[in-house]
């Protein structure tokens, strides 16, 4: 693994030189098997970065907090990261310019909850967190600098929607019930779109009153509206970062319903990563002539 | 004192629940939660329930009353009924004392909500002592003690094959007097393992007073994302919106839980909004629980079940920032 | 007050009563009053500054400043600011809306008693201030010399009409004065913002409590008058407004530090507000 102390001299440097404001990275939390992100300004704080096995948190949604930042913000991205920041660049809410982007070769995150089981004895152990199991893109997709060497790809395609497969065997009143149960359990603390990098409008139709698109009630149909509506919307723009899943209190397997609409996209548009590259056109935001439409 | 066997416990279950609605810990889709107890399902006594018990009394979504609203008629027809009798099996002692909180919100300080009132006054408590605490309960440094639950009408104790119930309240005697799967016995009571995590919140509202306009708060919300899992999993968080739901002429007015994290929370008719920002609002939540409602109330509000720990999607820990706001100097 | 709505209060603080919009005022292009009718006699006698939830049953409800005009009357004056008071502005006469309340403390009447009042009232800031005066009127012998000093945007912006100009002008030892920001072909009366106004007038503070009520701004720039001119912080008095939901601190909403307005305020003196943290 990439050496600690190179992240942490890296965020010194920038901070000192003034070439940036900000630097995101992870540091250690309340337990060995917790690295939760942290937003650095001041050199002297930059020993409290960490690079480990549980750096699992995407750190580009941070970037819409400091839109207006007059200066430059350090971030370091693994695969998932990077896909981020490129997906709010493509929304236009970040300026590539304003970024110094720090990749870090991901050799993929351990899941915290069986480390606590297993204890730290057994670190090497512990397996792979399931989003980092599903990454296809360990290796950060965009970087003005690297650290460390590129690690060997990730998931191979032809297993990118095997979790999808057990949900396409069911038919269409097994799938209902199955995912009503799943949402009956939302309480609706909005976690999974606080997190994700492709929810970005300056006003999530969510938290609007007027008109009140979604009821506050947490009942069976607001909550499958939330739902629907949200994967609808991050449709063709996930990441597969797979955030909401993991920030999910209620373990809700929402990267089943992303994955299946991405399936669903890849068939009917071609072959398409969501924040791979950044010039390529979401397949749901650009009209070709030779789009299928026997749907419609 | 009253003694059960483990594999009799279903049976005390189906005799709490001929007379009165019992919810118990249950295991349903690897999820501990308090069900409605109807003679089915699996009773998971392991550890406490992902979510606080206090829905049983304050539920997320409550209808509170119904009306007519065509053209200019309007009338209020129906106000929601009483509550039934309750009987909440295996609550924690972190939870019964998140009760006490939930009292002092729902019925002193000049009204009693009726909603909240009928629901507690008709609920028998049953605690279960906590042998051995998660890694992130710190509830004992919150002054609970992990075997007793100042609350409950009965206590109960996990004595490995076997539940020690001790009636605690007229109420709690009658209940137990009233099932015959019980035997009298004697039972020493566990010694409960220590928490591990600690946070010491003795004294400082007083210096939290001086500390509204501290860097401290800035830094501390920088990484948070504003959700509301913190509040909603908490036991003591009691804040709630009014809505209305209009089916054609008829609708309802309801209340459901809401977040002081969420953005639109203070944001007033007409756009001012007190809390504009992460900062304002993740003060709010801390200073709540450790200045405001200790003034208000004279208890921190904070029991120390530590579900915001576990669950807070970027390790935003009560209990490290009790620490850090004993640390920090007031002048910055 | 008749029995079963006494009940109804008492044991549903939460549920409104409804009446009837007897009346509608239009004061101005974005501010009507409305009259509420309860044949039973009215739910309840507001203090002066108290508070309470007006509701469309369909639409929503919402905290304004109430005052209650004879047995069976409430009114409300609202300025169109939000989905409720916009569907307020569009009812007529006859409708049925809820009311629940009365919330909040009040003007501290007792601590004013004997004194001289100065009332500021800026926009519809009057409403919340008029309710004082009123009282101030009905029971003119227990105060002292009675300044009302009111400023609008534009003379088509001043509410309470009759009253600003008639009315008030008839209560002995009573002075009105009124401004406005910007003058039109029609206006003869005095032209300016309130701060530089009420600095004019030099009321004297001796002996005497300012109620003030506006927005935010308006109140920002004139507290340092009133300083100015002597006014201590126990003499000035002004009303908060925030997001309410259930009026009766429960719903966590309105707080500022331990505070919250629904109870506790939403009346405040400077000297209170100045303790308490500025998140309002």
């Amino acid at each position: 693994m990439i050496n600690v102390q190179q992240l942490r001299d890296r965020a010194k440097e920038l901070l000192e030189s003034g070439e940036v404001k900000y630097v995101f990275g992870w540091r250690k939390g309340t337990f060995w098997y917790q690295s939760p992100p942290v937003i650095i300004s001041k050199a002297e704080d930059a020993d409290k970065l960490i690079w480990d096995e549980f750096c699992l948190n995407n750190l580009s949604k941070y970037l819409l907090d400091y839109k207006n930042l007059d200066g430059k913000i350090a971030i370091f991205v693994k695969g998932c990261d990077s896909r981020g920041v490129n997906r709010l660049i493509q929304d236009q809410q970040v300026k590539r310019e304003s970024v110094v982007l720090i990749g870090l070769p991901c050799p993929g995150m351990k899941d915290p909850q069986l480390a606590r089981e297993m204890g730290e004895s057994k670190l090497n152990e512990v397996p792979k967190i399931e989003k980092c199991a599903q990454c296809l893109t360990p290796n950060p997709v965009e970087y003005d600098e690297l650290m460390g060497d590129e690690v060997a790809a990730g998931l191979a395609v032809e297993e990118r929607f095997v979790r999808v497969q057990d949900l396409e065997s069911k038919s269409a009143d097994e799938k209902y019930e199955f995912w009503q149960q799943q949402y009956d359990k939302c309480i609706r603390c909005f976690a999974c779109r606080n997190v994700c990098p492709a929810c970005n409008c300056r006003e999530c139709c969510f938290d609007q009153s007027e008109p009140e698109w979604l009821g506050k009630r947490v009942v069976t149909a607001e909550n499958q509206f939330f739902a629907l509506t949200r994967a609808m919307h991050v449709a063709g723009r996930c990441i597969e970062c797979g955030e909401c899943e993991r920030v999910c209190p209620m373990d809700i397997p929402i990267m089943s319903l992303n994955k299946k609409i991405i399936k669903d996209i890849n068939g009917l548009f071609g072959e398409y990563d969501a924040g791979v590259n950044v010039e390529d056109k979401p397949p749901l935001g650009r009209f070709d002539e030779n789009d299928p439409e026997e749907f419609m | 004192m009253k003694i059960i066997k483990r594999d009799k416990l279903k049976d005390l279950l189906n005799s709490f629940a001929k007379n009165a609605q019992t919810l118990a810990p249950v295991k349903e889709n690897d999820t501990i939660k308090f069900l409605p107890w109807k003679g089915q399902g699996e009773i998971d006594l392991s550890q406490n329930a992902l979510l606080p018990p206090k829905d049983l009394l304050f539920p997320q979504t409550e209808v509170m009353y119904r009306y007519t609203d065509g053209g200019v008629q309007g009338e209020i027809t129906d106000v929601a009924a009483a509550a039934e009798r309750q009987v909440i099996f295996g609550i924690r002692p972190c939870d019964v004392r998140s009760l006490t909180m939930m009292d002092d919100v729902f019925m002193t300080k000049g009204y009693e909500d009726d909603y909240y009132k009928s629901k507690r006054e008709n609920t028998i408590l049953i605690s279960l002592g906590c042998n051995e605490p998660q890694p992130t309960c710190f509830c004992t440094s919150m002054g609970i003690d992990m075997m007793e639950a100042d609350g409950a009408d009965i206590v109960m104790y996990d004595l490995g094959e076997k539940l020690a119930l001790e009636p605690k309240t007229d109420a709690g005697e009658q209940l137990l007097n009233d099932v015959d799967v019980l035997e009298d016995g004697a039972a020493e009571k566990p010694v409960a393992k220590e928490c591990q995590l600690k946070a010491d919140a003795e004294g400082l509202a007083e210096k939290l007073a001086q500390m509204f306009h501290h860097s401290y708060w800035e830094d501390l919300s920088r990484t948070c994302i504003g959700c509301g899992t913190c509040t909603y999993l908490c036991p003591t968080c009691h804040c709630f919106d009014i809505r209305r739901k209009n089916i054609g002429e008829e609708g309802f007015q309801f209340r459901c839980w809401d977040s002081c994290m969420f953005s639109e929370y203070t944001r007033m008719a007409g756009g001012h909004n007190p809390r504009p920002s992460k900062k304002e609002r993740v003060r709010n939540r801390f200073l709540h629980k450790l200045q405001y409602f200790p003034e208000r109330y004279g208890k921190v509000a904070c029991v120390g079940c530590g579900r915001c720990v576990g669950k807070c999607p970027v390790n935003i820990d009560i209990t490290r920032i009790i620490g850090e706001l004993r640390e920090v100097s007031v002048d910055e | 007050m008749s029995n079963s709505v006494a009940k109804q209060l008492e044991e549903h603080p939460l549920v409104p009563m409804v009446g009837e919009v007897s009346k509608i005022v239009d004061e101005t292009p974005d501010v009507k009053t409305f009259h509420i009718y309860y044949e039973q006699g009215k739910p309840f006698t507001p203090m002066p500054g108290q508070v309470a939830m007006l509701s469309l049953l369909s639409v929503g409800e919402a905290m304004f400043s109430v005052r209650g005009v004879d047995e069976n009357h409430l009114e409300f004056s609202l300025k169109k600011t939000g989905i409720l008071t916009d569907a307020l502005h569009e009812i007529e006469e006859g409708q049925k809306v809820g009311v629940r309340g009365p919330y909040g403390n009040g003007f501290p009447i007792d601590f004013c008693k004997g004194k001289d009042m100065l009332f500021i009232g800026m926009g519809i800031g009057l409403a919340p201030v008029r309710t004082m005066i009123y009282h101030c009127i009905n029971n003119r012998e227990d105060y002292g010399k009675m300044q009302i000093i009111y400023g609008a945007r534009s003379p088509q912006d001043l509410v309470f009409k009759e009253d600003l100009f008639e009315n008030w002008h008839k209560v002995p030892n009573c002075g009105v004065d009124v401004t406005v920001d910007r003058g039109d072909d029609d206006w003869d009366g005095n032209v300016g913002f309130v701060p530089p106004f009420v600095e004019g007038l030099a009321p004297n503070p001796e002996n005497t409590v300012a109620i003030i009520c506006g927005p935010p701004i308006g109140i920002k720039f004139t507290l340092p008058v009133l300083e100015k001119l002597g006014f201590t912080n126990d003499q000035i008095i002004t009303t908060l407004e925030m997001r309410m939901k259930c009026g009766i601190g429960k719903c966590g909403r309105c707080n500022i530090g331990s505070c919250y307005v629904c109870l506790d305020g939403p009346v405040f003196s400077l000297e209170q507000l100045k303790v308490m943290p500025d998140e309002y």
